[in-house]
């Protein structure tokens, strides 16, 4: 048995040990500690260094807003967190930690250097001392600060854990589950409400698990406990214990973080670590209850000083007396009771301290019953003490002077400086609080959601005013809902209310100079730093934070925010509220990356769309590429070919014999309706009346801003039917911008959109002998040159599949574009394969497609175009339908900027050096041998070498770039400058020779 | 055709949620503006419902309201061509588009006790809402579904083809979590 | 996560069904070719930028796929009300606020 734990006291189960390691040394403890009560029933109080003096450090919380004792876990590979708070991890078998923020070992850190150099850290030091000279900054002062940054060390293995995410609804939610949220969970559940009660703890109860002397309704308050979880759990309401409310978003959403598996021995199948809930609650009770405030004296965070609070529940929830010796040091009443507690506990409590000159009589009298010295109005103006606190200096206070120090021994100092609301959640939904001067405390104010608060949050004290709110919340939600609901009045024995006062630091009679009175623990902030920053010019609270780097650390200001402040308000010489506090965001406390993933990791990173013919793509080894959340066949290599070898080679097979390419990507809507055409002549810029049923056309779709949007071939299938395509990541949007003129500019138009992007396969086969290869599988349709011209779509059977099939090309040889329904994509692929075998034919995959139009001079929407190139930059003025009365975007062509001289236009570049391929996305200039900054006149937006024309071939954007055919033009790059000629985009085949086929 | 495994029945006897990759049906999507709703009901023999997440049955037919002027039509394979003419044939006294999606989407059926906590890991609506007999457009994490509410414990999603994989892994994903118990 | 009530659907329902679509009454004239330079320009770029109950549009693009208006506070990021398309503008009094 370890020497501070009381036999068969607390809500640890005394039969079962679990063993667990702390910086590799072996101990015990027992099932259901944390790491921080089992260490600290050893007599542990040293768990961590702190970050910027590495001073040792204790808990000083029993919770979650712990800024000092943090550890790093471990659990086997991937599974090593650092940061997590030794206050909250529970124990489970064979549990690895360590100290963090150590050179050395934890009792000898050799970077507590820096705590005696202190004088040379002041707020703000990062600002001022790495300023100059600018030269030490790359090699001295960066290279130091990343060493010095951060705290603990970071995991370097993939995370193996499964993460998940819910979502729910319910009519209420309760956030925290001591006396109030019970109450309110309790009483609206009676009236019949849906609700869900959520605790970060792994047990409800609140201040209840710290508090078992009190009664409730007749019975001890730990019986009264387990008989309302049980009512609860009856009455439906879904209970959630580790449970963090992280986040309180719009229109009552809660993000809620439950953690599952951390405090497990072993890790079942396939459960998740933990698993975030998006939760939408028609009313809210938040029910967090209050923070205990340090109070700022010099050596207030010596190991064995810790909140008043915190001791009393490691005494009751874990059986761990903190210590043999204890002072308390108070400003409130709440801390007797761990006077009290403890002494009966059997640590002796050398004095109460208070810094009130008149405590309550009643206290007073209990303390005096037991034999507990009471120094009223004192102050604690130091402590002693290397790894743990062994003495405390007192003085008592008259009148505003300071008077002779009388020094206590001890092994703990138990401080409580009164407390502070919770009010994180309320005041992420940009909810206002209030300063009660009475109180001197921050409420809630103006609400901005549908939520109540409850109890501590609302500043009140005491079960009996705790449960009673609790329960007007209750019902005050159910009536919200409609229900009928009564509040009602619980019988309270023995209860432990109180009131206190609140400080800035304690009164001292030390030279300023030598204070260290710490505010915010892990980084080091002292009430002194926090007064030089308001003399060095810092008026705003939250550029005191960032000066100071007050609140910075990862308890987020729980434990220094509201000390930090009524410090600065002094320094300003305003009321608190007239500086306000710094905003709290989610999350409420550390949450982990996982839990903010969810499912999003691995093969569910993101949604991976793959075309029915992929798998075959996959036999065949090829390499992919995404194409937004495509992915696509890049290039099939052969026996060890790189990229450009396959490409180069599945190029010369296209243009000698015939191609094949899985074009299914694309997008496809079919457009239907006696008002189609008008529709269409509306949208795309070209003519679209005189198109016969039976042809097709490369369509151009511009926004009303006159630029480029989208294009593709668009077929006339009947007289009220088009079989439009679209670029492969324009489908959706192309779509979205159709109905949203068909809904809303001409509703009165008969025409209906359906996207077919996925009903269809579509299969393009390219090359001379491209029809050889199909006519074989073609029914119903004459495939000759004659009744089936360049430019036209039949409606027909492809290797026995009813299929679409277009007379189109976007190589330049002889192509078509077979859709079928896609369950018989992959059919069509192997049919046409096995009918190629005899013709050579080659798989190819995008680079080769991009490659192939390139040397025609064909655009590819969103590389050689980017949102501000019309029609006439990139050379498609042949396709506006110029006697049109409109269409979308034919206004704008005659936008002053877009009739303007010198708009960039799409032109080829031929580099001198045919074997040198430009970088796609470089400068262009006109002279080289100008001043830099050069003017840059446009840049390369295709590049590509050309196998079948033997050299590099580029596309680029160039100002006035038509007027300039033959002129030279320079790229620099960083090896030197290219010099390229300008060209048309027409590389190969420019008449179109070979369509002709 | 997708990596979601069809799971046999006996083998997940007691199992609380099962998913299921489902047989092709043919698929319609029928828009048609209010004057001719009529017409079209009869000529595909089912009175086409008016509000959006209404469902309206014959025989094996199935006709969900996804818009003011949009239904999704579910029918055996078989009758395939009989919808499309039946459609052609009223298409001049009721213009409409009546365009066939057999193969643009599949369906999952997700059933048990635990269907609707399932779901929940990628839908965000509120299933409770959600009537027997009813079926909305909605999502499944990133991914857009039609839900269709079959009974108390029993759901089908129709989703794309290409997001099918993606739904459906994690729909395998919750359901190990599920068993998992935790 | 806002919820958003569909005029169409008559549902409250969650954002994630739904995609923003800029701002309301901006009606496309009927022969742009009779505008000016200036008033081509202030229909396609110039917008309200509204510091309170802002006019918008709103697809329900995962649902029932309508487009319909809204009225926001872009402070309070509250949906004030939400109509159908072609619905005439409410005015602000009609819904409380002060213009």
């Amino acid at each position: 048995m370890s020497r501070f734990r009381l036999p068969g006291k607390g809500r640890v189960n005394h039969a079962e040990t679990v063993r667990f390691s702390f910086d590799g040394k072996a101990y015990e403890g027992l099932r259901g500690d944390t790491v921080a009560s089992a260490l600290l029933a050893h007599g542990i109080h040293l768990m961590g260094r702190s970050f910027k003096y590495h001073r040792p450090r204790g808990p000083v919380t029993a919770d979650s807003a712990e800024p000092n004792a943090l550890i790093g876990t471990s659990r086997g590979p991937g599974r090593f967190e650092p940061n997590t708070r030794a206050t909250v991890q529970e124990l489970r078998q064979g549990l690895e930690c360590e100290s963090q923020n150590r050179l050395g070992s934890l009792a000898f850190d050799l970077g507590a250097v820096n705590d005696a150099l202190h004088p040379l850290f002041p707020a703000g030091f990062y600002y001022k001392t790495f300023m100059w000279p600018r030269s030490f900054w790359d090699r001295l002062y960066e290279p130091i600060i990343r060493r010095a940054a951060g705290l603990g060390r970071a995991p370097s293995e993939v995370d193996p854990d499964i993460y998940a995410s819910r979502y729910l609804h319910t009519d209420l939610l309760v956030v925290g589950a001591g006396p109030s949220g019970l109450m309110a969970a309790l009483v609206a559940a009676r009236a019949g409400a849906r609700v869900t009660l959520v605790d970060e703890n792994p047990e409800m109860g609140g201040a209840i698990l710290s508090d078992p002397g009190v009664g409730i309704d007749g019975q001890p308050a730990w019986d009264w406990l387990a008989q309302t979880l049980e009512e609860l759990a009856s009455l439906g309401v879904r209970l959630m214990t580790r449970t963090t409310a992280i986040g309180y978003y719009h229109q009552n959403m809660i993000g809620l973080c439950e953690k599952i598996t951390d405090h497990l021995d072993t890790i079942p199948d396939g459960a998740p670590r933990e698993r975030m809930w998006r939760v939408r609650a028609t009313r809210v009770v938040l029910a967090q209850g209050a923070l205990e405030k340090p109070l700022v004296f010099h050596g207030n965070d010596r190991p064995g000083v810790m909140l008043a609070g915190a001791a009393q529940s490691y005494l009751h929830r874990w059986g761990v007396r903190v210590g043999d010796r204890a002072v308390i040091v108070t400003s409130h009443d709440s801390a007797y009771f761990t006077a009290f507690d403890l002494a009966e506990a059997g640590t002796k409590v050398v004095a109460i301290i208070d810094t009130r000159e008149a405590p309550p009589e009643a206290l007073r009298a209990e303390a005096r019953a037991r034999g507990i010295e009471l120094l009223a109005g004192h102050t604690v103006t130091g402590t002693k003490g290397r790894l743990r606190v062994a003495s405390v200096t007192v003085n008592p206070v008259e009148a505003g002077r300071i008077g002779d120090p009388r020094m206590l021994h001890c092994d703990c100092l138990l401080m409580s400086g009164g407390w502070t609301p919770s009010l994180h959640l309320f005041s992420h939904t940009k909810a206002s609080l209030a300063w009660d001067e009475q109180s001197r405390t921050f409420l809630p104010g103006r609400m901005t959601e549908e939520c109540h608060i409850a109890g501590a949050g609302r500043g009140l004290w005491g079960y009996l005013d705790a449960l009673s709110d609790g329960a007007e919340a209750g019902a005050a939600a159910a009536r919200a809902l409609g229900q009928e609901a009564e509040a009602p009045t619980p019988a309270v024995a023995h209860d432990r209310a109180g009131t206190g006062e609140s400080h800035k630091e304690l009164p001292t009679d030390r030279t300023s100079s030598r204070v260290r009175a710490f505010i915010d623990f892990q980084n080091d902030v002292t009430a002194k730093d926090i007064r030089l920053a308001v003399r060095e010019g810092m008026r705003s609270i939250e550029h005191v934070k960032r000066y100071t780097t007050n609140g910075m650390a990862t308890d987020q200001g729980k434990m220094s925010s509201i000390n930090g402040l009524m410090i600065a308000a002094d320094a300003v010489g305003k009321a608190p509220p007239e500086v306000g506090l710094t905003t709290f965001r989610p999350p409420y406390t550390p949450t982990t990356f996982g839990a903010f993933a969810g499912y999003h990791k691995g093969a569910t990173f993101e949604v991976t769309r793959a075309t029915p013919i992929d798998g075959w793509a996959e036999e065949n080894g090829a390499v992919y590429e995404p194409v937004s959340l495509w992915r696509r066949a890049w290039y099939f290599p052969q026996g060890g070919e790189d990229m450009d070898r396959a490409v180069a080679r599945e190029c010369r097979a296209t243009r000698e014999g015939v191609g094949i390419f899985d074009a299914s990507t694309l997008g496809k809507i079919e457009v239907a309706g006696p008002d189609a055409v008008e529709f269409m002549n509306r949208m795309y810029t070209n003519p679209w009346t005189k198109l016969a049923p039976g042809r097709c056309r490369y369509g151009v779709l511009l926004g009303e801003d006159g630029y480029i949007r989208d294009d593709g071939v668009i077929g006339r299938l009947g007289p009220d039917l088009f079989h439009v395509t679209t670029t492969t990541g324009g489908a959706a949007r192309v779509l979205n911008m159709m109905e949203d003129y068909l809904q809303t500019e001409w509703p009165d138009l008969d025409v209906w959109l359906t996207s077919t992007t996925e009903q269809w396969a579509t299969v393009a086969l390219n090359g001379p002998k491209a029809r050889k290869v199909l006519e074989g599988l073609v029914e119903g349709a004459d495939m000759s040159a004659e009744a089936m011209p360049h430019m036209s779509v039949a409606e027909c059977r492809v290797a026995g599949f009813k299929a679409r099939l277009f007379r189109l090309s976007f190589t330049g040889e002889l192509g078509f574009e077979i859709n079928v329904p896609a369950r018989h994509g992959r059919a069509l692929w192997e049919a046409l394969m096995q009918a190629g075998q005899p013709h050579g034919i080659c798989a190819y995959g995008t680079e080769t497609m991009h490659v192939l139009r390139a040397e025609k001079g064909f655009i590819i929407i969103g590389q050689d175009t980017d949102g501000t190139v019309a029609p006439e930059d990139a050379g498609l003025g042949w396709a506006i339908g110029k006697k049109k009365p409109d269409f979308v975007g034919k206004r704008s062509l005659a936008r002053p900027d877009l009739v303007a001289e010198g708009r960039k236009q799409l032109v080829g570049l031929l580099t001198e050096d045919g074997h040198v391929k430009l970088e796609e996305g470089a400068q262009i200039v006109f002279d080289p041998d100008q001043p830099k900054p050069m003017k840059m006149v446009g840049h390369v937006t295709s590049s590509y070498h050309s196998a079948t024309l033997g050299r590099s071939i580029a596309m680029a954007l160039i100002e006035g770039g038509r007027d300039r055919m033959g002129e030279t033009v320079h790229v620099p790059m960083p090896d030197g400058v290219v010099r390229a000629k300008v060209t048309s985009t027409a590389f190969y085949d420019p008449d179109g020779d070979r369509l002709k086929l | 055709m997708m990596t979601s495994q069809t799971h046999d029945f006996a083998a997940d006897a007691g199992a609380r949620v099962r998913v299921e990759a489902l047989a092709p049906v043919a698929r319609f999507s029928l828009r048609v503006r209010q004057q001719g709703r009529a017409a079209l009901g009869r000529a595909l023999g089912l009175d086409l419902p008016e509000r959006v997440g209404e469902v309206a049955r014959a025989g094996e037919r199935a006709v969900l309201c996804l818009g003011p002027d949009e239904w999704l039509i579910h029918a055996p394979e078989a009758e395939t061509d009989a919808i499309a003419a039946a459609g052609a044939e009223v298409y001049a006294e009721a213009p409409h588009a009546l365009v066939e999606l057999s193969d643009r989407e599949v369906s999952f059926a997700i059933t048990g006790p635990a269907a609707a906590e399932l779901l929940s890991i990628g839908c965000p609506r509120d299933l409770g809402r959600l009537a027997p007999g009813r079926a909305v457009r909605t999502v499944f994490d990133s991914a857009q579904v039609v839900l269709w509410r079959d009974g108390a414990e029993a759901f089908r999603v129709d989703v794309w083809r290409s997001f099918a994989p993606h739904v459906g892994a994690l729909l395998d994903a919750g359901r190990a979590e599920i068993a998992a118990g935790l | 996560m806002l919820l958003i009530h569909c005029p169409y659907c008559d549902e409250t329902l969650p954002e994630a069904e739904f995609a923003y679509a800029g701002e309301a009454h901006i009606i496309r004239p009927a022969d742009p070719s009779t505008l000016t330079d200036e008033e081509w320009r202030d229909f396609l770029f110039i917008r309200s930028n509204a510091r309170g109950p802002h006019y918008e549009r709103w697809r329900h693009v995962h649902g029932c796929a309508r487009f319909f208006n809204a009225v926001r506070d872009t402070v309070s990021d509250r949906f004030l009300l939400t109509y159908k398309a072609g619905e005439k503008r409410p005015d602000l009094a009609s819904l409380g606020v002060a213009e």
